[in-house]
């Protein structure tokens, strides 16, 4: 090991670069780790098996347009029917995002750097977004792309793909910040992944349930508020708001601009709840 | 230029006060911060690294106020900190890398500043396994190249021989004298052992309960007695045989010689001996009383 002293310490007078750069940097690093890229082949199983399962539909859609020469699935419905796809892939990689770091307290690591603490989850959350975006953005394009090949008799749908698109990133937000804020309050991973699935599993499973009991009880206005406290069924309901779109929800949901002030009021809790625990975690 | 200055630097917690009125200045080189459990020295480096804003008084960390300069402090300063922070499942390369990036370093520049870093600290081929292998000696060494990877002016070491063995010891203090020494980046270490830090530090703060005991340099800490120590690899007789021949005193001392210094030409003797037996000279250095001995007389103890 000796010989390893022998060379001299050379400076570094290079560029250093600010901190558009590192956010960038860092954002990048992170939207890596979602998808186990620079990680061991089994990192990338579990994400890009979830990615492959959610284009699989659009596949189909394409076939049926090309072979019945009719719409296969809706734009604005693909979300909400594959939306078990997107919670699993939302439980089983938000941990990897957040937990390491702050279980194995990294972050001190960051922070001694020109690295903030906004910027830092900031990072994070970009890329959760991106990730979950890719995830249904991919899927709705490549469904797009093959109905303007096809040329269906008809107009392309063109703005109900937008509408999805659109709605698609709202979404994507919302899960990031949720999924994110959940995992940053149970730092060993599988706990993270278990109270994510654990979470939607209550929203999803206790939906119906509570519609068709208050539908039974003759309630039928507070049955459809029922819906919104799925995340996306809330978004379904943001999406009929703005683009007028056929609910995929049974009975519709509560009229007017409801669903979008909760859409907002839930991320910025969720954004609260995150920087509360890197403020406490920066302290440490 | 002062590497920090602070003045009357006070942090009072809800129910403690970690520092307290705390007066210090020091320069280039190795500066000891020395003080028991809980005496303040990891709060004043969360304050010189910007990131723990003082109660009362102020700092600056080469010529940067902590409180407004922050950013501008963290892009030019090294960090170590004193618990463990190292994610087990990536390998020391990858983490090095990508902290260099954080700290600034385009891509390229990062990964080979990333591998002339771990060389330096000592990794060689482990360096690309997972973290969560390593022993703890190893684990230090990869703390010590994120704090060097973006060659800062100045290193803030927090307990950097924590939990290491005496050789592990040995080798960490052997590495920041050269980190101060040969790669002109001065180190601000902590330490609550007085006697480890007497070996490579120019100045010493001792501070206890938040206050300033001392600030000196290491020479007005330690009497300088009239003889150096020489150690050689294998000859160690042969060496004595030869300077007593010349004339100069020599008392073993262990493994090690006692030379008596009557002049510099005493140094150019020694050099001399050992250049014509062909030994190897592994330390040449002024005998010194241990700083703990000092501080044991200053506290009347
Ligand atoms: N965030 C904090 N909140 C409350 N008290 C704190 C906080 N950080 C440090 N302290 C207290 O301040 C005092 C100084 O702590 P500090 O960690 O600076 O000591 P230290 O010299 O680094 O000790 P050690 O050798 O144990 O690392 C201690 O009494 C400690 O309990
Ligand atoms: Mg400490």
């Amino acid at each position: 090991m000796s010989e390893i002293y022998d060379i001299g310490y050379r400076h570094y007078d290079g560029p250093r670069l600010g901190r558009g750069h590192t956010t960038r940097a860092l954002t990048v690093h992170s939207l890596r780790g979602v998808f186990g890229l620079g990680r061991p082949a089994r990192s990338k199983l579990v994400p890009f098996s979830l990615a492959a399962i959610m284009v699989l539909p659009a596949i189909v859609s394409i076939a049926i347009m090309a072979l019945m020469r009719r719409a296969g699935m809706s734009y604005s419905g693909y979300a909400v029917i594959m939306q078990a796809v997107v919670a699993i892939f939302l439980a089983a990689q938000a941990p990897t995002v957040v937990a390491p770091d702050l279980r194995f307290r990294v972050l001190p690591l960051y922070l001694s750097r020109p690295v903030t603490i906004t910027e830092y989850v900031g990072a994070k959350v970009v890329a959760m977004t991106v990730a979950l975006y890719a995830l249904l953005a991919v899927p709705l394009t490549v469904m797009f792309a093959g109905e303007l090949l096809i040329d269906l008799p008809g107009p392309p749908r063109t703005k109900e793909y937008v509408g999805a698109m659109l709605t698609g990133l709202l979404l994507a937000v919302l899960l990031a910040a949720f999924g994110l804020a959940i995992a940053s309050l149970t730092p060993r991973r599988g706990l993270g992944v278990a109270s994510v699935i654990a979470l939607y599993l209550l929203a999803s499973a206790s939906v119906p349930i509570m519609y068709s009991t208050l539908l039974s009880a003759g309630n039928d206005a507070a049955a459809r508020w029922a819906w919104l406290l799925n995340p996306f069924w809330l978004v379904d309901a943001v999406q009929v708001w703005v683009f007028g779109t056929t609910p995929n929800s049974e009975g519709g949901y509560p009229g007017g601009p409801v669903s979008f002030v909760i859409v907002v009021l839930l991320i910025a809790a969720a954004v609260a709840a995150l920087a509360l625990r890197y403020r406490k975690a920066a302290s440490r | 230029m002062h590497i920090l200055d602070t003045e009357g630097l006070t942090k009072r917690f809800p129910t403690v006060t970690a520092l307290d009125g705390l007066t210090v200045t020091t320069g280039p080189g190795v500066t000891g911060l020395v003080g028991a459990n809980g005496a303040g020295k990891s709060t004043l480096i969360k304050i010189l690294l910007g990131l723990l804003p003082p109660t009362a008084g102020g700092a600056r960390v080469l010529g940067l106020d902590v409180t407004t300069r922050g950013a501008d402090i963290r892009r030019l300063v090294g960090y170590m900190p004193e618990h463990e922070c190292l994610p087990p499942d990536v390998s020391a390369t990858e983490l090095v890398v990508h902290l260099a990036r954080m700290s600034g370093l385009p891509r390229t520049a990062a990964r080979e500043r990333a591998a002339d870093v771990l060389r330096h600290v000592g990794l060689a081929e482990e360096r690309y396994r997972p973290i969560g292998g390593y022993s703890t000696g190893m684990k230090q060494r990869v703390k010590l190249a994120q704090a060097l990877v973006h060659d800062p002016k100045l290193i803030l070491l927090d307990e950097p021989t924590n939990g290491l063995d005496p050789r592990g010891r040995d080798e960490m203090l052997a590495l920041i004298r050269r980190i101060g020494a040969e790669f002109g980046i001065s180190v601000l270490v902590t330490s609550h052992l007085l006697g480890e830090l007497e070996r490579v530090c120019d100045h010493v703060i001792v501070i206890d309960a938040g206050r300033l005991l001392r600030s000196s340099a290491i020479g007005e800490f330690t009497q300088t007695t009239r003889s150096v120590t020489v150690e050689v690899d294998e000859g160690t007789q042969a060496l004595a045989d030869r300077l007593v021949e010349l004339g100069h005193g020599v008392a073993p001392h262990g493994r090690m010689l006692l030379v008596e210094v009557s002049g510099p030409d005493t140094l150019d003797a020694i050099r001399d001996a050992t250049a014509d037996l062909g030994l190897c000279l592994i330390r040449l250095e002024r005998g010194r009383q241990r700083i703990e001995d000092v501080f044991r007389e200053a506290a009347g103890v």
